[in-house]
């Protein structure tokens, strides 16, 4: 009974969706309408649950005192003054929140990204070697691709940007493409495996 | 030819550092390298210019934090100044927490150049959690999915929303994305689904793959990394809807430089590579 109802509200839904979506009636239109404002409001639960996973798997940290634990106190002290913040004095333009926002957050994630770029310059001259005919390949695609991405290449020869554009827009559009076909394909079979009650995993007991 | 032999050894403090000098200096010092602008980023630009301030209004959101910024931002307050100078109304969103906090940016720095009047010129919608009932609801109604904007007033009284439904009363949607959600979720529910017309702005890393959907004509325009952003930047200018020296074209010059340096570290460890491959 536990499997079985949540396998026949599946299958029921995703059949209704996948039957609506070639059926451009007003019942129709409606039976989406209601369903996508039920998702809406379902989804608003995985905040519940992120926050409560959150606060949990950080205060397992301080009671077992794992390595760095103490880090988890600033995690811990950063959601609930932001949240105390935001819910008590609002989320506008010119509060306590946007403040803290603007100068602690807004610097930290910028500079967190910022440092990947020493990163990406030392592994680029370490991993990018003609060590064979594809690796050349692909350095000399690099190379080309870098150049026409800043204004410099175009000064070299106005074709570079012209023979990156094209690189981007046919070799790299036909493996995409190869890509995303595979993908979708892989995705239509996933779906049609769960709606149809063979993929369990969902549930949470396995395969049986 | 110990030299040569080294140079597959260079230490990492030393590309640090050199790298830091590509990318502080200019900064400090613009250089002003002249920016040649893509068929793509001009697409875009091209979009958004033939609209005037009859026309239905431009959806923007931003998908995108913090760590976007420097690519991004410089993109959002570009398609902004176009719309604003152009009296072509706004409606903002975010499919990203972090993105109301960049819309509230840049609206700040917006409001000190052009009187707009929010409510009348521009609106808000702010963030609502579950990308694809979002997107797919707001195909059917927008104020279904947003019954208040952002400051918690209810769209209905907000004038440039009230004859505003869902995409047909939109005339075209631009997306700051950064990753998921973003650029992909708005082509799948709202441009596949709805035909809505789509504009896109990534992150330079993220453009390879926007490109197949530019060449089917999915995507209208594409902004690709702080390269197209600088671009849009030059066309904005060149219109004469904003002057001075803008971020992403004063950011150029240092990843003109940073990328330089990169292909110089990269051919540098190749000739070592091959001189220590033939002596072996």
């Amino acid at each position: 009974m536990k499997k079985r109802v949540p396998l026949i509200i599946c299958m029921f839904l995703g059949l209704a969706m996948i039957v609506q979506f070639f059926i451009p009636h007003s019942i129709s239109a409606q039976f989406y309408d209601h369903t996508t404002r039920w998702y809406i409001a379902i989804v608003g639960f995985a905040w519940v649950l992120g926050i409560g996973s959150i606060i949990d798997h950080h205060t397992t940290r301080i009671r077992r005192k794992k390595e760095s634990w103490y880090f988890s106190y600033v995690t811990l002290f950063g959601l609930a003054a932001m949240a105390t913040l935001g819910i008590g004095w609002g989320i506008q333009r010119g509060s306590l929140f946007m403040t803290f926002w603007t100068y602690i957050v807004l610097p930290l994630g910028a500079s967190m990204y910022a440092i990947l770029a020493f990163y990406m310059a030392s592994a680029a001259y370490r991993a990018f070697r003609a060590r064979t005919k594809e690796a050349t390949i692909l350095l000399v695609a690099a190379f080309v691709v870098m150049l026409g991405m800043v204004p410099f290449g175009y000064y070299i020869t106005p074709r570079l940007p012209e023979f990156a554009e094209w690189l981007l827009s046919v070799p790299n559009t036909a493996a995409k493409r190869g890509i995303i076909f595979g993908v979708a394909f892989g995705s239509v079979s996933t779906a049609l495996k769960i709606i149809l009650g063979i993929e369990r995993s969902w549930l949470g007991g396995g395969a049986k | 030819m110990k030299l040569l032999e080294s140079l597959t050894k260079i230490p990492r403090r030393i590309i640090f550092l050199t790298i830091a000098l590509a990318v502080a200096i200019p900064l400090v010092i613009p250089i002003g390298i002249p920016v040649n602008v893509m068929p793509q980023s001009k697409r875009l630009f091209d979009a958004v210019e033939s609209l005037s301030s009859d026309s239905k209004p431009v959806l923007i959101s931003c998908d995108f934090d913090p760590q976007s910024l420097p690519e991004l931002y410089p993109m959002l307050l570009a398609v902004m100044r176009q719309c604003f100078s152009k009296d072509v109304k706004v409606i903002l969103m975010a499919l990203w927490p972090q993105g109301t906090g960049m819309v509230e940016m840049g609206l700040a720095e917006l409001s000190q150049e052009f009187e707009k009047e929010y409510g009348v010129d521009y609106a808000f919608l702010g963030y609502k959690f579950g990308v694809a009932a979002v997107l797919l609801g707001m195909g059917e109604n927008i104020k279904g999915v947003f019954p208040v904007d952002y400051y918690g007033t209810p769209l209905d009284s907000l004038q440039l929303m009230k004859p505003t439904r869902n995409y047909n009363d939109i005339s075209l949607i631009v997306t700051f994305s950064t990753g998921d959600p973003g650029w992909r979720q708005w082509l799948l529910f709202a441009q596949s689904r709805y035909g809505a017309r789509l504009g896109v702005g990534v992150t330079a890393v993220s453009a390879a793959d926007v490109y197949p959907y530019v060449e089917t004509g999915q995507v209208t325009g594409l902004l690709a990394g702080m390269k197209g952003a600088s671009e849009y930047e030059t066309l904005v200018q060149r219109k004469g809807y904003a002057e001075g020296i803008f971020r992403a074209s004063q950011g150029m010059d240092a990843q003109s430089l940073g990328h330089l340096l990169i292909m110089i570290f990269i051919i540098l460890g190749n000739v070592g590579y091959f001189y220590t491959k033939r002596t072996k």
